[in-house]
């Protein structure tokens, strides 16, 4: 299999997990869409790099986060992305309207997170382990659970709150 | 809504989104190579105003060059024909071609090569129409006087206010060639080391 192939299937296998990372750290449609195709092009960049030391969605989720801050950071507009609108589903396409209220509270309580603790408690609601997390972030296990208890602490407090 | 909740939104929502498969292998491959276009796109928009403006102005004069009426009027028309023509049109044409190297498909070597000269094509193209725009001035000056009001300047004496003009002019193109020069050398270059970057 060529190349592009496999890195398109990957694109496709794990599109979802790209989108979840850019709805989390970004709120506008088009930043979303500038984000999602920044994160392929570091994906394609450096996938020739990736070994196979780790899974390859621990790498994904590394060059996709780090790529998101990086965007964050810089919050500047590209001219002219490649339309990916259809690709994206926004919150009015759920069908089940619980879920979307749900998730218009989730998107809500964490813009009130910094940067870090957003990418934590996203690879936390991924379902991944604090050792996962650590894996992914760079940090240590025992910093992750501390950092993690606190940022559970700050979104229970402002969701008593309102 | 408590943290459980918000986990259960959470993987509901992912759930809804693995089924989706909405992106092509043609998007994917897209997106990668948009993103090297992106870095030409501006200058191309500049560029295509400006050669539009030229090719207005080029057929103007065309439509009025019965009104040169000395052999030099129509040299300097000529002239200014040719600069309003060729240069924009072979500085849209190189931009056509940096942007349409395939860096997903062409080998790495190739490609870099292609850039690089593609690439000082077009910054020498830049320094030939900054270099041109100044003597240009010469002749660009007598052929629309002439065609708007009528004067050859050549047999008239310039007042003291015109040479103000032509002065603060020259000075305003000084600074606006360093600027647009400028930006096309930052963006050769990032888009350069995007295609280092892609080895």
């Amino acid at each position: 299999m060529q190349k592009e192939e496999v890195f398109t299937d990957l694109i496709r296998e794990h599109q979802a997990l790209l989108y979840k990372v850019t709805s989390i750290y970004t709120d506008k449609k088009e930043d979303q869409e500038d984000l999602f195709q920044e994160i392929v092009f570091q994906l394609w960049k450096y996938f020739d790099s990736f070994r196979n030391d780790s899974k390859i969605t621990t790498w994904m989720y590394r060059v996709a986060m780090n790529t998101a801050i990086t965007f964050v950071k810089k919050k500047k507009r590209r001219p002219d992305s490649v339309s990916v609108a259809d690709v994206f589903i926004t919150q009015s396409d759920y069908k089940d309207d619980v879920l979307e209220e749900q998730l218009k509270l989730l998107y809500q309580q964490l813009q009130h997170l910094n940067t870090l603790e957003k990418g934590l408690i996203f690879l936390l609601l991924e379902g991944k382990s604090y050792k996962e997390i650590a894996q992914i972030t760079g940090l240590s296990d025992s910093n992750v659970g501390t950092k993690i208890s606190r940022i559970k602490k700050k979104l229970k407090t402002n969701m008593t709150k309102q | 809504m408590d943290i459980e909740e918000l986990q259960s939104a959470w993987t509901q929502m992912s759930n809804e989104l693995n089924q989706q498969k909405k992106l092509t292998n043609q998007i994917i491959l897209d997106m990668t190579k948009q993103k090297y276009q992106n870095k030409f796109t501006t200058i191309t928009k500049y560029e295509t105003l400006g050669a539009l403006i030229c090719f207005a102005i080029a057929f103007f004069i065309l439509i009025n060059f019965q009104k040169l009426d000395t052999w030099y009027l129509q040299v300097c028309g000529i002239l200014t024909l040719s600069f309003l023509i060729v240069l924009p049109a072979m500085v849209l044409s190189t931009l056509k071609r940096i942007k349409n190297i395939d860096i997903l498909n062409g080998s790495y070597k190739d490609n870099l090569k292609l850039y690089l000269k593609t690439k000082n094509r077009l910054l020498r193209l830049q320094q030939i129409g900054i270099a041109v725009g100044f003597i240009g001035l010469v002749f660009i000056v007598p052929v629309t006087s002439k065609i708007i009001s009528n004067k050859n300047v050549f047999l008239t004496s310039l007042k003291t206010e015109q040479y103000l003009i032509f002065a603060i002019t020259m000075v305003a193109m000084v600074f606006f060639c360093k600027w647009a020069y400028n930006g096309y050398l930052k963006v050769t270059r990032s888009a350069q080391e995007l295609l280092q970057d892609l080895e």
